[in-house]
């Protein structure tokens, strides 16, 4: 039982791998920016503001190219 | 309750300086925060009533409401632990983390929910869900007819803990990262309750409440913190303060609404 709700547990955070990869990639990316000096703030904003809806419609999107599936 | 949001103050001297005040939660954040973690608690106290339901029903209601109350326990254990701890942590490093998982919590909720509402993936249904753990309870009952019932107990405990994490999960997302734990407990709680007493009055799964609609918006609103969060831990001085959540939640809403209708013709309803 503590294998299924540990699987369970990480499941709460990744469903889909490659839109859990685009979020964590672009927090990796802006962070990196952020913390070398090379963006202002208001482009790491702006940046997370962009990428995250667009990591969302990329996946969905994908998903959906796919067609239907159990849930 | 603290009405706050970039605020001025003049010194002795006359000299104008930027008071703390603007970590404090303005009335747009409470309300947020308390929408946010009552809708969520909501859906996830919905699902674990389900199984309770279903063992109490098929295996009989001691075993339905020890392992429910034994999952509370250790809740409140986890909780416990994890609340001093949350006072230890630099509040940036805790908006970070905080805000990292609840976008990826967030925009998987919301994920999903976009692709019910067009039909790739079913609809959760909970008299189904109820259906199935009632048959395969009782088909496990015929079996092993003698003995404890751990199996019962065991399927409660597991349903009551794992939507448990994810309430408290929520509360400590939404609340801890504005010093709101109080308020984000006080929404989930009010959801838990009102689940429980629904239950316990008609004795059926909640199937009749939307449940993808909820989903949806708490994927948004969830997905909204994160961003805030997870900006406001980089340095990021978001325009209007907290109410730039409110922008944050019409942006998800915006997308989340735009892919359903752009992908309408394999859609089914949103509900």
């Amino acid at each position: 039982m503590i294998g299924a709700i540990v699987k369970q547990l990480v499941g709460l955070f990744v469903d889909d791998e490659l839109l859990a990869a685009a979020v964590l990639c672009a927090v990796a990316v802006v962070s990196a920016l952020k913390l070398s000096g090379a963006a202002p703030a208001w482009l790491v904003g702006l940046t997370l503001a962009l990428a995250l809806p667009a990591a969302l419609a990329a996946s969905v999107l994908r998903s959906a190219r796919r067609g239907p599936r159990g849930g | 309750m603290a009405f706050a949001g970039q605020a001025h103050e003049l010194t002795d001297s006359g000299a104008l300086i930027q008071s703390d005040a603007h970590l404090m939660p303005n009335l747009t954040t409470i309300i947020s925060v308390v929408g946010a973690s009552f809708a969520a608690s909501f859906v996830e106290a919905v699902e674990a009533l389900t199984i309770v339901l279903a063992v109490g029903l098929a295996r009989g209601w001691r075993p339905a409401l020890t392992g429910a109350a034994a999952a509370l326990a250790a809740l409140a254990v986890i909780v416990a632990i994890l609340g001093p701890l949350m006072g230890a942590v630099p509040i940036r490093a805790l908006q970070f983390v905080v805000g990292v998982l609840l976008l990826l919590f967030g925009l998987r909720w919301l994920r999903k929910a976009v692709l019910r509402a067009i039909g790739v993936i079913a609809l959760h249904d909970e008299d189904a869900a109820f259906a199935r753990e009632t048959h395969e309870l009782t088909e496990v009952g015929r079996r092993q007819a003698h003995g404890l019932d751990w199996i019962g107990g065991a399927a409660a405990f597991k349903a009551v803990l794992l939507e448990g994490i994810e309430v408290v999960f929520i509360v400590i997302a939404v609340g801890a990262a504005r010093g709101l734990l109080g308020v984000a407990s006080a929404g989930a709680l009010a959801a838990c309750l009102a689940v429980a007493a629904i239950g316990a009055a008609i004795h059926r799964p909640l199937a009749r409440v939307p449940e993808n609609a909820l989903k949806l918006g708490v994927g948004v609103m969830l997905s909204a913190f994160g961003l805030f969060w997870t900006g406001e831990s980089l340095g990021v001085a978001w325009p209007g303060g907290d109410a730039a959540i409110l922008a944050f939640i019409a942006l998800f809403l915006t997308v989340a609404l735009a892919l359903v209708a752009h992908l309408k013709p394999r859609a089914v309803v949103l509900a």
